[in-house]
């Protein structure tokens, strides 16, 4: 059964134009000109409980302004919103109850105060009793290692010891769905790695529902089995991880250091992509011609090394960011 | 209902106590934040001292009442501006969206926005305002009605600056005007009400409610009666109300933004 239902969304922003210099500063004083910016055109999917779920786009796709009408903080234009049975127009305080969200760019830890202390305070915001406040910050240190600085002042922890409580006090009154707003935002590759065994973890023990945008396809790769891919307010793909990768997947990257030098460019269904006289980096178009056909043209007994890869998640994604516009 | 109203209470009362925390972390800058305050409040006082000199009464105003007169100044500022801070960065709050955070909470939006954070030197202001009744004369009665016509007043310079800063919702940017109404109001607190015409008197009693902190409060203190502390208190609701309607009204209008905030 999904938990969450969109049909139909949309929202438009009235953008002020402004011309360039004093003058068209002046203009736009006098005569202010303004265009309409459809930030989410008319979407519409459904998550099912327990989805880990990216919903990815380029800059300015629509993204964050589809996780802030889900979480209350806007009002949608037209189509609706169900989120286990609530509006977030309507039941803003119901459903705040319900969810729990976590926006990368915007801290709402008190820096001042220790997570200890933090918690308690947001304890009181969701109005729970002092001894489950404390039952849940005990499993919090046992499950996710927090110990070591629970009671450190905000300010004082490393940003990635931050983004972990910032997301940990979402935790506090358990909710069913969690939105995640590029948690993983100016994090170095090792913290990075601490959040998503952190997401995977709370998805595994609380069975929650997580909503996550991001641009790092670290994150999407690592955690999630569904992606929704939004540019330019309409989405353009809705698919599993799984096909995502099957149907664009299509290519191989062979990186090869070779013997002897070998002519390849007029091979169809091979494009070299770097030649560096003995060392080689094609890509092979997998509709046109199998590895090993690619293989036999560079002669095996030629070659001294060999690394065949898949095309980088990223580059797919682009790609169909790109086809999108 | 009445657990609900509790618990945003101790919300209040929890904001309150970490936004005093946080200021007290520099002892120094605390004090001096507070001292300076009332040096700054009592050296504006020295110029009524001299005109009184020359001159007994301002209209109806002795130099007494125009001490009581700053005393509500001071002290309805400061209830304002020590509990309800945020209320008077409300447009930046709209406009570099500040409010994100705070609407996911489930608690009430505009109330949790305004008391995340105190200005100390509110304190100083309030500390003023009692010197200043110390000094007119003191007794159990005109202490308990200046704390609470204090408190009213405090709230319906809040509940101005509220319906001020949520213009912003509809306007972009509306701190300037909320700047300018709030400049108005300290500035014509401070003098007696029969130095201005007719005009501008009913402007002070309507628009800017400086009638309601100020000159009908002083009149109180003179002659305490309950029928005008019940007048204030309704107006005090009616301000409130105002002040809600307006902010819910803008509210759904908030656009947000993608500025990257933190709480500091």
């Amino acid at each position: 059964m999904a938990i969450i239902t969109v049909k139909n969304l949309s929202k438009t922003y009235k953008v002020k134009e402004k011309e360039k210099g004093l003058l068209g500063s002046f203009r736009s004083l006098i005569k202010p000109k303004y265009k309409t910016k459809k930030a989410v055109n008319n979407i519409s999917f459904e998550i099912e409980k327990g989805e880990i779920l990216a919903f990815i786009g380029p800059n300015g796709a629509g993204k964050s302004t589809t996780i802030k009408m889900l979480t209350s903080i806007l009002t949608p234009d037209k189509g609706s919103i169900d989120i286990l049975g609530l509006n977030p127009s309507e039941d803003r305080k119901k459903l705040a109850y319900e969810i729990g969200s976590m926006f990368g760019q915007k801290e709402q830890l008190w820096t001042h105060l220790t997570p200890y202390d933090n918690f308690k305070f947001f304890g009181a915001i969701y109005d729970i009793p002092e001894k489950a406040v404390e039952n849940k910050i005990q499993e919090f240190k046992d499950i996710f290692e927090i110990e070591g600085f629970i009671n450190t002042p905000v300010r004082n922890l490393s940003l990635g010891q931050r983004i972990i409580c910032e997301i940990l006090v979402t935790l506090l009154h358990n909710p069913k769905v969690l939105f995640l707003d590029e948690p993983t935002i100016g994090l170095d590759p090792v913290v990075k790695e601490e959040i998503r065994a952190l997401i995977k973890r709370m998805n595994k023990e609380y069975k929650t529902t997580i909503f996550l945008t991001s641009h790092d396809v670290g994150d999407i790769e690592k955690l999630c089995k569904r992606v929704i891919i939004i540019n330019d307010g309409k989405i353009v793909l809705d698919d599993s991880m799984e096909n995502l990768k099957y149907h664009y997947l299509n290519k191989k990257i062979v990186e090869v250091k070779m013997k002897e030098k070998v002519n390849l460019d007029d091979e169809d269904g091979i494009t070299i992509l770097k030649d560096k006289g003995y060392n080689l980096k094609i890509e092979v178009d997998l509709t046109k011609k199998t590895i090993s056909d690619a293989i036999k043209l560079l002669n095996t007994d030629n070659i001294v090394d060999i690394n065949i890869s898949n095309t980088p998640l990223e580059e797919i994604i682009s790609e169909i960011y790109k086809k999108a516009e | 209902m009445l657990m609900a109203v509790k618990n945003q209470i101790k919300v209040v009362l929890l904001s309150i106590k970490y936004s005093l925390m946080r200021q007290m972390v520099n002892k120094f800058t605390f004090i001096s934040n507070i001292v300076f305050m009332i040096i700054n409040n009592a050296s504006m006082i020295i110029q009524w001292i001299i005109i009184y000199s020359i001159k007994d009464t301002i209209g109806s105003y002795t130099l007494k009442s125009v001490l009581l007169l700053w005393g509500f100044a001071s002290s309805t500022y400061g209830v304002a501006h020590f509990f309800f801070k945020n209320a008077f960065d409300l447009s930046d709050f709209i406009n570099t969206g500040r409010l994100d955070t705070i609407l996911v909470q489930p608690k009430n939006t505009l109330l949790s926005t305004i008391t995340t954070d105190v200005r100390v030197s509110a304190i100083g202001d309030l500390i003023y305002g009692y010197i200043l009744l110390f000094i007119y004369g003191v007794t159990p009665i005109n202490f308990i009605v200046f704390t609470i016509l204090s408190i009213l007043g405090g709230l319906i310079i809040t509940s101005v600056a509220i319906i001020n800063g949520s213009l912003a919702f509809w306007f972009g940017r509306s701190d300037s005007i909320a700047n300018t109404v709030e400049s108005i109001i300290v500035l014509t607190s401070t003098y007696p009400e029969d130095i201005f015409n007719s005009f501008v008197k009913l402007l002070l009693y309507t628009i800017i409610p400086v009638g309601l902190v100020g000159y009908i409060p002083v009149h109180i203190m003179e002659n305490i009666t309950l029928v005008p502390i019940l007048v204030i208190f309704a107006f005090t609701i009616l301000f409130i109300i105002a002040a809600n309607l307006v902010f819910y009204a803008g509210l759904k209008k908030y656009s947000s933004s993608s500025l990257m905030n933190a709480r500091i």
